[in-house]
This record gives structure tokens, C-alpha cells and sequence, in this order.
């Protein structure tokens, strides 16, 4: 799809517009413990690593966490032995097109923004900050494709779509007793940062998340302990011919990013419906700019 | 007068304990506001053998009650988000003090001397400061205790 630069809402942004100015940071002398801590505190996905100049030396991410937990590493062991250097960076006054071009290439979530000093970072822009911005410009622009449609009806078109119409088939399921081991296999072949959990009967009992896992490992949980153990139930469904009005109410109402989707009763899940593509059908974009083709499931 | 923080320091104070929920760390705040006759902000976490090990503060339960997601669907101003507070506590609840309380507290010694009290405040942005002995807590240091000791003296 060719990019329209004229007239479209998100061309011209820059990086200062959407990035975080909060970062989490650690120095590389901190723990795996350490770590684990600013990722549930903070409720983030990385933490950036620094050197005594305060420079930004690297990053862990839940990832990284799980991979030290899958081979073993004691969590006093120092985020050095498990941190992905050098970190990416953009700068605050890139265009927005240009680093999700970069992000995308990279196949990363997330730049460090720098300033005047580089390997000084001031701020953090992830493709989920991103997306908000992406739907409150989306949503107020004239080249809106649902805009024509909802000028004479009351109700909002995107909200009659349904879950099926939006949803993703690719998900993994294990059984409750199934290793951790196991289940971070699967999350690390697939880039998965849920998993479904069954029971026996094939019933979903829960699900086990990057999250789950993190606290597993910092409360001294062995990864050969089963899911049931670890996981969070229930398993949050919504159903395939629900309207998207009503899922993403359940996906606000209990703090999540995704639905399992069933089809012919709680025990036939078929897919998964996130709140990312959610936003993305609601906010009508055209997708003209490249902003608004942004992917977080790339 | 004093000038060292123990001259200054409160010795009546409550703490709570890692393994504490939320729910009974919120308890021990209420406990402790209506004790100090003003609202509290801030709780030192102590161990069972009463070593700091850190503190729960305003920000951490702002950042445990804080959506994951908010700044998706924080825009979605059309959409009726009836009931999602009184969920979102009901989660909070649960949560381990432990989970969510800063590690890395900055704290004082008896002798700290008044002005670098203020000193380390001003330049940490911190409102409390744990008073440690040995590596249990004796007391703690409020910026209001502070503000009004300065005051008396300024009054002449």
C-alpha cells in the first residue's frame, strides 16, 4: 500500500511525541531478583541496563528473565549474564515512520530514545505507546473509513463487528501438568507471552503468562513444577460471535491484552482476540500512514 | 533543640512485613495516619528480625493499581468502564507487599545531622527517611517534622 504523506493524521509525528519518559533502569551489577522486581512493579516488559558512567550498556526483558530461570541461573546471578547488548536507540526528534520502519526491521518492540548525548537515554518508546496514539488520531481523522458509515446511525460500526471477524488462530495450550519447562519451550518457539492451560478433560483451567513465570522464578519456584501451580485462572474467554463492544469491555474490566475466543462451548477455544487489533479496528484507520500498519504480533 | 535526627525523629511508628497483603498494608497506613493525626504516604517494610528491607509507598499502590493497558484503551472515552475500579482492587488486594514495595531505600543514622536532612531530601525527592541503627529501624524523619523544626527556629 503506497504511503500517503499528504493530509494523513500520524505522518509528522515525531519520537518526543510518543515516547515514555519514564524508564526503568538498573545498573549491571544488579540481580536477576533485581530485575524481576521493576518488571512487576513497573508492570513493564524490559529494563534498561546502564554502566557506572550512566551510559546504556543493555537490556533484559521477560525473555531474557525466562531464560536464565529455563538454565538454571540463581536469581542473585547479575543481569549481566542474561542482558541483550547493546540496547537499540532512536532520536528524539526521528519521525515516527522512520523508527517503526527500524523497529520492524529489527524485530524489536521497543527503542531507547536519546538526546544531545548519545547512550544517554531520556525516554522509551515501545510499540504499544504507540498504538494508543494511533487510535485517538485514527479516530479524529477525516480519511476515517467508518466515518461515511456512522453519520447517520447512532451506534458506533466497529462495535458490530465480531470477535471471529478480528481474531488470531494462532495459540498453544498445555496440559496442568506439564512442566514450566515445557511451557517456556513453547513460549520461546512461538514468541508467545501467554499459554492456555487444560485440564484433562480438555476444560481451560487457567493460562500461564511471561508474568507468571517471572514470579515463579523469584519466589524460588523449580521450573520442573507443573503449570497448575503457577497458573492464573481463570481462563478469560469471550465467545466467536460476541460483538467487539463486549470484549473489550471483559479485556478493560480484568486488565488483560487478549481473549481466548471459544466457538462451540468454553471447551472449543479457536483462537485469540487482543486488545491491540481491537484498537486498531475501532480507531477505523485507513492505514494510509505506516504508522497505523504497525503489528504488534510481528 | 535538636539538630540530629534523633533529636527530631519519630519513634512511634508501624510497619509491615513482606509477606503482608495489600489489603493489610492499607490497614497499617490507616492505623498510622490516624495515629500521626495526618495522612501517611509511606510505610517501611520490615523483616521478623525488624531490618529494613524496604518501603511501600503512595506511588508503589499508584503503580500497582495503574491499568497495564490504560494507554490503549484510555483513549476509548465512549466505552463504560462501570465496576472496573472495584475489580481492580479486588486484585490489588492480594498482592504481596513484597511484589511491589522499592528495595532501595535511602536512609539516615541517628547523628545525620538536620540540614544534610534536608539536603538528602531535596536531592532524592524523598518525604521520609527510615533512621537506622545497625540495620533496624529506630525511627523515621518526615519532611514535615523537618519543616516545622526549621520553622520554630526561623519564628526567632
Amino acid at each position: 500500500m503506497a504511503v500517503i504523506d499528504r493530509g494523513s493524521a500520524l505522518s509528522g509525528l515525531n519520537v518526543a511525541q510518543a515516547m515514555r519518559k519514564l524508564i526503568c533502569r538498573l545498573s549491571r551489577g544488579a540481580t536477576i531478583q533485581q530485575a524481576i522486581r521493576h518488571t512487576v512493579k513497573y508492570k513493564i516488559n524490559a529494563v534498561l541496563i546502564h554502566d557506572e558512567r550512566s551510559e546504556a550498556v543493555g537490556v533484559v526483558s521477560k525473555v531474557n528473565i525466562l531464560g536464565g530461570y529455563y538454565a538454571g541461573l540463581p536469581i542473585t546471578a547479575p543481569v549481566d549474564a542474561i542482558m541483550v547488548s547493546p540496547p537499540l536507540f532512536c532520536r528524539v526528534d526521528d519521525s515516527l515512520d522512520s523508527v517503526l520502519d527500524h523497529m520492524r526491521r529489527a524485530r524489536v518492540q521497543r527503542l531507547y530514545v536519546v538526546g544531545e548525548e548519545p547512550r544517554k537515554v531520556i525516554g522509551v518508546l515501545a510499540y504499544a505507546d504507540i498504538l494508543g496514539m494511533l487510535y485517538k488520531f485514527c479516530h479524529e481523522c477525516k480519511h476515517r473509513t467508518l466515518r461515511e458509515l456512522e453519520a447517520d446511525c447512532p451506534k458506533k460500526v466497529a462495535d458490530e463487528f465480531r470477535v471471529g471477524e478480528l481474531m488470531t488462530t494462532t495459540f498453544r495450550a498445555h496440559e496442568e501438568d506439564d512442566s514450566l519447562f515445557q511451557i517456556m519451550e513453547t513460549m520461546s518457539a512461538n514468541r508467545l507471552r501467554t499459554v492456555l492451560i487444560k485440564g484433562r478433560d480438555g476444560l481451560p483451567r487457567g493460562v500461564v503468562t511471561t508474568t507468571d513465570l517471572t514470579l515463579a522464578y523469584l519466589h524460588g519456584v523449580p521450573a520442573s513444577t507443573t503449570a497448575r501451580s503457577v497458573m492464573s485462572g481463570p481462563a478469560r474467554t469471550c465467545a466467536y460471535g460476541e460483538r467487539l463492544i463486549e470484549a473489550v469491555k471483559k479485556m478493560i474490566f480484568w486488565d488483560l491484552d487478549s481473549l481466548y475466543v471459544h466457538k462451540e462451548g468454553v471447551a472449543d477455544i479457536v483462537g485469540v482476540v487482543t486488545l491491540a487489533e481491537v484498537a486498531r479496528v475501532r480507531s477505523g484507520s485507513c492505514r494510509a500512514c505506516m504508522i497505523s500498519r504497525i503489528d504488534l504480533n510481528e | 533543640m535538636g539538630v540530629t535526627a534523633r533529636d527530631v525523629m519519630d519513634t512511634d511508628f508501624h510497619t509491615v512485613r513482606p509477606e503482608n497483603t495489600i489489603a493489610e498494608a492499607v490497614k497499617a497506613f490507616k492505623q498510622a495516619s490516624e495515629q500521626r493525626r495526618q495522612k501517611v504516604f509511606g510505610l517501611m517494610v520490615t523483616d521478623d528480625r525488624g531490618l529494613l528491607v524496604g518501603m511501600l509507598s503512595l506511588y508503589d499502590m499508584l503503580l500497582l493499581m495503574r491499568p497495564k493497558n490504560i494507554h490503549i484503551w484510555g483513549e476509548m472515552r465512549d466505552i463504560d468502564v462501570t465496576g472496573f475500579i472495584e475489580e481492580a482492587c479486588r486484585r490489588a488486594r492480594a498482592i504481596r507487599v513484597g511484589d511491589v514495595m522499592t528495595e532501595e531505600v535511602v536512609t539516615i543514622t541517628p547523628d545525620t545531622h538536620l540540614l544534610m536532612i534536608v539536603d538528602i531530601m531535596i536531592r532524592k525527592h524523598i518525604r521520609r527517611l527510615p533512621v537506622v541503627d545497625g540495620g533496624k529501624v529506630i525511627g523515621i524523619v518526615y519532611t514535615s517534622t523537618i519543616f516545622y523544626e526549621l520553622m520554630e527556629r526561623l519564628a526567632g
